[in-house]
């Protein structure tokens, strides 16, 4: 499988001890105290602030979303017996230990992933409408989405923690030629937009994507290599600033949106500086940096869920993505026996032994889910529910049915309670609606303000 | 839209330049094609095209018809006429012999011709006289190229495949500049490696502690046990019992006990756990005085799903004689072991030996359990008398640094103004160097700074500027009779060395475009950059997007399912079947009868799971991207016709791969250049191993993928994708029949479905005629025991029995369609960006050419150097668009219906 040639096999080869990572979970971090947050959102300014992204009881607001490709069987996911005295169905059943905190969510839509005008592409589109709910631009070179709901989040929250937000991935190697129909990979792989041509590329690395929250080197030296990251980023911001935007002013109006990214990241850089300072020092976690992408999937999964619940744990961010494959994946399980590829599968043709193995591929991206799940509700957060009970992840698929691409009633899971804004537990079925409306309810919790429409919405959704 | 050149507008001297070639083009064919004067294009239209039209297109494109949304007669006026993108599938479906469908009769060829001219002037307004070289936007270095720019400017491999995010890509391509962004995340990553590379390479003391590293491979072996001198499994008396003790309980292994030798890997030195050895070097000390001594191994395994090895070793580890390291070791999961010791030493000589000694009993060697030795690096000595100039120190700066401030401000000025000019690849402005030599002077006033400091920091600012990390592309002044201008030559050296090295130019080019002599010498220069080693970048970064060989690396293929469709077996069929259903089945719940059944199942799976079958190995994979890229280089480099990457008697090949192809008297792991025999399939790019395998799904062959990607690669005629919602074949044959069907027959039932066939009928029995090559790319005559029949006939008429006919016809009957697919690949490789368009007559241009030299690769190569896209950039102004942008709205919006072909 590997040829020096090829990264992401010769980080597998790596084949890190993941136990070894997941044992300083929920035992070693030490959680910033809850009067460190507070008299951090004092430094952070405005009183208003503490409404953003906090819960009732004034502990941290995390949003996720989490993606998962190609849609599910549809008869297979959605729960049997009338709201709310359902029962859970096979793809959902590993959700059974932490069922109290899954609302199923039926009948929401995302009209703009439809081909319209448009034609092929569904799974393109699939990716990039998820979180933005637009039309995107039909190119392989133009791309133009919208900003994701996520930045939305972010954009207004971002600047209590370190990060802005925190992007990932389990999509190590890319395929070569074209993507889907005509669009360009940009939006098959991404499913989080900055702006409307800057995708927030997501980290598919665990070490690096561990690093850049914590620092690089072992556990007791990493503070202080974030301190001297800081510095020396700091040394050369004025340099290149000044070099940005002499070489914007020189060049055409295409041109300067590029440039736009790189001031945009300069400025990001600037201010997590600010924020060192009024934060103090890194969290360090007492465990070993990952050492590269894990040989097996589920390892490589279960790391990558790890990484965001350590950013969660630590309050180094509160919102994040997260993109298990991308939509068209083709990737084999044959961890479950099963060889063929999950996108050639998922057009089955109704062949019921196809239908099986897309079901167990669901389900089995639902098992590593619900594990994450377990494990977030196994942690006290600073006001002493659980990290889950104080979180809102969005799990779902940019398809609904992945043999028909149809993107009505879209497999979609709200876990975690909000702080106690959401009660779970339940199967709400709100009718042909557009997924943006939950996404307004999500901003609106999370303190967004002024956020009339998003997307494609029609207003707000009731009964979340 | 773009200001049209409409023959009404004869004032204007660009339009003069216009009618006379549209005049002599018209002398050429039809005189009733010349655009008269005060004529609109509508007119001309209704009077040249439609009743060319009328007679082969209107039956399902006009008249009221508008199959697949195409409509060809609802034009009222000027604007509507000038459909870009109608026009350009109009173009490409004809010129390629997709329009009118077969069956139906074909235009003549004078037809086609007056309808491609007048697209060309009338619908696109093209002006063949100053043909629009279109924009670039402005380029970021992909990850390729910014590693190799960082080897070429400090000598650092800095791996951007692990440090950075895949890039996005477009057109299939990763250096398609509109999709390259910059998230915040890549730009701390730029920041961050800038800072990495300069402080890896830079020295910031001018002289340091004396540094030698004993790299593994220096070791020489003093002792390995020959394989099998101690017997498997039988460890000496006494001994074995006292291992017990220590813990080392299990069963000892089953197999053959093979003792690896230490084997140098690149300049490591691998230690097997399972083999007794020592191996030692010597420091030669010449001063008396402290050294350290520092020791870098790592544990390294062959991962194996779920496998474990429990062999055990100890590493002893002497100096002097002294014993500083005695450790035992299990599997550690590539674990880096790092150790230092203080050591005073006398001068002479100090050997360093290491040894390896198994701990027993001896078990199944599952892993290939090594420990390596990175190197030995001895530091001393430590007194400040005997410190030396770092090594890379005259690499950065030549001479000693000057006493007094101003000369010293000079020399930072001279070493800064010389490294920015590389990095941003053009001279450097006298403002640039001021503010960098100021940032220098204030690192290195600081305390403990010292100058060289102060120069390394600056060098940081310079990588990270938006000038290293973006293409900065400038233009000359516009010449007489010039539209559009030429890019300035040292903007034409980047091009040049990123579309051949996928690095920055070298000193020879920045030599000529500082002497504004380069654009004079371009033939020359093009020779030799190919002839050089690093246009291997080229070879590998053009071949492994344009045939996907990258992906060779990483493709999964199930040796067990193909073995299985090649051998099928019913009685291991229902083995599987029995135990996957079985499996899912708690053991508990399992009847004695189906424990019976699952045990007897389980036995008959694992035999067939463990018995010997071909799979894809590393080095297998290796050698098919190897032979992908080694015969577009022979063609490329020999200035060979492009025919031959279709269809040739020759093939690039090792023992491995001769094996795999089942070729014989290939010997030794070399690739070479092999001749087949006259009968083989081989030879040509659609029966090499990458393609075979990367248009295989995981469990079989793809005949549909495979056409796919013989019309996309070969042809440049990439179908729509398939409609969503595929109907179920079970419509058309029962499940049973379904099961025992070829995929020929399974494919026929595209036949049966008007929507399938439209594209079916052109990409099955291309991927049909390789069907005698299994998704490993191995040559099978037979598939679930039914004989293949490889044969077949296109959509455009020609009939063949075999691939190797199918070759032949696509590379003499098509040749033109693949003169014009690899043209346009390699075009929009060359300018990264999406083609457009107002380059038909760019690649139309080169075609020709190529056509008339018989398809030599370097008419290619020349053409696509000299083309105006390459040479030239727009003029801002002259062609202004609707909305005040440059951009013009894309054609990719184009509706792009499943129902009808479509030439993307």
């Amino acid at each position: 499988m590997k040829t020096p040639a090829d990264p992401a096999s010769e980080l597998r080869n790596a084949a890190m001890s993941r136990r070894h990572f997941l044992r300083g979970i929920g035992a070693c971090v030490a959680l910033p105290t809850f009067g460190s947050l507070l008299s951090a959102k004092a430094l952070g300014a405005v009183t208003s602030d503490l409404r953003l992204a906090t819960t009732a009881t004034g502990a941290p607001l995390r949003t996720a979303f989490v993606f998962f490709p190609n849609g599910a069987i549809p008869s297979r996911w959605w729960p049997g017996g009338a709201e709310p005295a359902f029962s859970l169905s096979p793809t959902l059943q590993p959700l059974e230990p932490v069922s109290r905190y899954i609302q199923v969510l039926g009948g929401l839509a995302h009209a703009n992933a439809n081909p319209g005008n448009d034609g092929g592409g569904d799974h393109a589109r699939g990716n990039s409408v998820f979180l933005t709910g637009v039309r995107i631009n039909k190119s392989a070179t133009d791309i133009r989405a919208g900003v994701s709901i996520d930045q939305v989040i972010a954009n207004h929250v971002g600047h209590l923690t370190r990060f802005p937000s925190i992007e990932l991935c389990c999509d190590a190697t890319r395929k070569s030629a074209d993507c889907d129909s005509g669009y360009s990979c940009a939006y098959q792989y991404n499913i989080s937009w900055q702006s409307p041509t800057t995708p927030m590329t997501p980290e598919s690395n665990p070490r690096l994507a561990f690093e850049r929250l914590f620092g690089e080197g072992p556990h007791g030296e990493r503070a202080k290599n974030a301190q001297r990251r800081m510095m020396e980023r700091r040394s050369v911001l004025d340099f290149v600033m000044a070099d940005a935007r002499d070489m914007q002013q020189r060049l055409a109006k295409r041109d300067q949106e590029k440039l736009d990214q790189y001031l945009t990241g300069i400025r990001d850089v600037e201010k997590r500086i600010q924020k060192a300072e009024q934060f103090g020092p890194n969290v360090d976690p007492d465990q070993p940096t990952p050492a590269g992408i894990p040989a097996k999937q589920v390892e490589y999964v279960e790391l990558m869920y790890d990484i965001m619940l350590l950013a969660f744990k630590t309050d180094s961010t509160r919102v994040a993505t997260f993109v298990l494959g991308h939509d068209g994946d083709n990737r084999s399980f044959s961890e479950i026996g099963i060889t063929e590829g999950h996108h050639d599968l998922s057009h089955h043709q109704n062949n019921p032994e196809r239908i099986d193995k897309v079901a167990q591929i669901d389900r089995w991206y639902v098992e590593q889910f619900s594990r994450f799940l377990a494990r977030m509700d196994s942690i006290p957060d600073v006001d002493g529910h659980s990290l889950l009970h104080n979180s809102r992840i969005i799990y779902g698929s940019g398809n609904a049915d992945g043999n028909r691409h149809t993107h009505e009633n879209l497999p979609v899971l709200l876990a975690g309670n909000g702080g106690g804004a959401f009660h779970g537990g339940r199967f709400v079925q709100h009718g042909a609606k557009p997924l943006s409306n939950l996404f307004l309810n999500l901003a609106d919790t999370a303190g967004v303000t002024g956020l009339s429409h998003f997307g494609d919405s029609t207003g707000r959704l009731a009964n979340v | 839209m773009r200001k049209t050149h409409s023959c009404k507008r004869t004032h204007s001297p660009r339009v003069a330049a216009l009618r006379v070639f549209a005049l002599l083009s018209a002398a050429a064919m039809s005189a009733s094609m010349a655009c008269r004067a005060g004529e609109s294009a509508l007119a001309s239209f209704n009077r040249d095209i439609e009743p060319v039209l009328d007679q082969y297109c209107y039956d399902c494109h006009g008249a009221g018809f508008n199959k697949g949304g195409v409509d060809l007669d609802d034009f009222h006026n000027d604007s509507d006429v000038r459909n870009h993108a109608l026009w350009w599938r109009v173009m490409k479906n004809v010129r390629a012999g997709i329009m009118p469908p077969a069956g139906k009769p074909r235009v003549p060829p004078e037809d086609v011709k007056r309808l491609m001219t007048w697209i060309k002037l009338e619908a696109f307004s093209l002006d063949p006289a100053h043909p629009d070289p279109g924009r670039v936007t402005v380029r970021r270095l992909n990850r390729v190229e910014y590693r190799n720019t960082i080897r070429a400017l400090t000598g650092v491999e800095f791996d951007t495949l692990k440090e950075f995010p895949a890039d996005d890509t477009g057109q299939g391509f990763d250096n398609i500049a509109d999709v390259l962004t910059i998230s915040p995340m890549l730009l701390e990553r730029y920041l961050d490696s800038a800072q990495t590379i300069i402080a890896q390479v830079v020295p910031t003391q001018p002289r340091v502690v004396a540094e030698q590293l004993l790299p593994g491979k220096q070791f020489a072996t003093l002792k390995a046990e020959e394989p099998d001198v101690l017997p498997g499994a039988a460890p000496a008396p006494g001994a074995g019992a006292e291992r017990e003790k220590d813990g080392a309980s299990g069963s000892p292994a089953k197999g053959p006990f093979k003792r690896p030798a230490p084997k140098a890997v690149g300049d490591a030195l691998d230690l097997s756990y399972y083999t007794p050895a020592i191996v030692a070097a010597t420091y030669k000390a010449t001063h008396p005085g402290k050294y350290q001594v520092y020791v870098n191994l790592k544990a390294v395994e062959n991962y194996v799903d779920d496998q474990f090895d429990l062999n055990r070793c100890r590493l002893v580890f002497k100096v002097d004689g002294e014993t500083l390291i005695s450790q035992e070791f299990v599997r550690e999961s590539d674990k880096t072991l790092e150790f230092t010791f203080d050591r005073s030493w006398q001068p002479g000589d100090h050997p360093l030996t290491f040894e390896v000694q198994p701990i027993g009993p001896d078990r199944d060697q599952k892993r290939l359990l090594r420990l390596r030795l990175n190197a030995v690096t001895v530091r001393g000595p430590m007194a400040p008398e005997f410190w030396v100039q770092p090594a890379t120190y005259a690499q950065f700066f030549p001479r000693n640094v000057p006493f007094w401030p101003v000369s010293r401000r000079k020399y930072a000025a001279e070493l800064l103004g010389g490294f920015a000019t590389r990095a941003f690849r053009r001279p450097v402005d006298p403002e640039t160097v001021d503010r960098l030599v100021a940032m220098a002077s204030s690192v290195s006033s600081q305390p403990g700074g010292t100058f060289e400091a102060g120069v390394a920091q600056a060098m940081v600012a310079v990588l990270a500027s938006p000038r290293f990390i973006f293409r900065d592309e400038e233009v000359e002044p516009l010449r007489p009779g010039q539209v559009d201008p030429f890019i300035d030559e040292f903007s034409l050296a980047s091009r040049l060395s990123y579309l051949f090295w996928s690095s920055m130019p070298d000193d020879e080019l920045f030599r000529l475009a500082g002497k504004g002599e380069l654009r004079a010498q371009l033939p020359a220069q093009v020779a030799r950059m190919l002839a050089d080693k690093r246009s291997s970048e080229f070879i590998s970064n053009f071949t492994g997007q344009w045939l996907e060989a990258r992906d060779i690396a990483n493709v999964q293929i199930s040796p067990f399912a193909v073995y299985l469709r090649e051998h099928p077996d019913p009685e291991v069929e229902k083995a599987i079947d029995t135990f996957r259903r079985l499996n899912r089945v708690a053991e508990e719940k399992r009847t004695p009868e189906e424990k019976e059944a699952f045990s007897n199942a389980r036995k008959a799976f694992f035999t067939l799971i463990r018995s010997p079958k071909a799979q894809l190995t590393d080095s297998l994979r290796e050698a098919m991207r190897r032979e992908t890229e080694m015969v577009f280089a022979y063609v490329i480099k020999g200035d060979r016709s492009l025919s031959e990457l279709i269809e040739s008697n020759y093939t690039f090949l090792n023992e491995d791969l001769a094996k795999h192809y089942g070729i014989q008297g290939v010997v030794g792991p070399q690739m070479r250049k092999v001749m087949l025999p006259a009968d083989s399939p081989r030879g040509g790019v659609i029966t090499q191993g990458t393609v075979l395998a990367v248009t295989s799904n995981p469990t079989r062959t793809s005949p549909v993928k495979r056409g796919v990607f013989i019309l996309d690669a070969i042809l440049g005629t990439r179908p729509p994708p398939p409609p969503p919602n595929i109907p179920a074949l079970e419509d058309a044959a029962s499940p049973e029949k379904l099961r025992t069907m070829t995929l020929r027959e399974n494919l026929a039932l595209h036949a049966t479905n008007k929507t399938c066939a439209a594209c079916h009928s052109r990409m099955d029995p291309l991927g049909l005629a390789l069907e005698n090559f299994n998704a490993m790319g191995m040559w099978r005559d037979a598939e679930m025991n039914r004989p293949i029949d490889p044969g077949g006939r296109l959509i455009t008429g020609e009939t063949f029995s075999n691939v190797r006919e199918l070759k032949h016809i696509l590379a003499t009957a098509h040749l033109r369609d693949f003169y014009y697919c690899i043209t346009e690949k390699m075009l929009t490789y060359a300018l990264g960006r999406t083609l457009d368009y107002y380059d038909v007559e760019t690649v139309d241009h080169i075609v020709e050419q190529l056509e008339a030299s018989g398809g030599r690769s370097s008419v290619l190569l020349q053409g696509i150097v000299n083309s105006a896209p390459f040479q030239q950039r727009r003029q801002p102004g002259t062609r202004q668009f609707a909305d005040g942008s440059a951009r013009e709205p894309s054609l990719l919006t184009a509706t792009n219906d499943h129902a009808h072909e479509d030439p993307r």
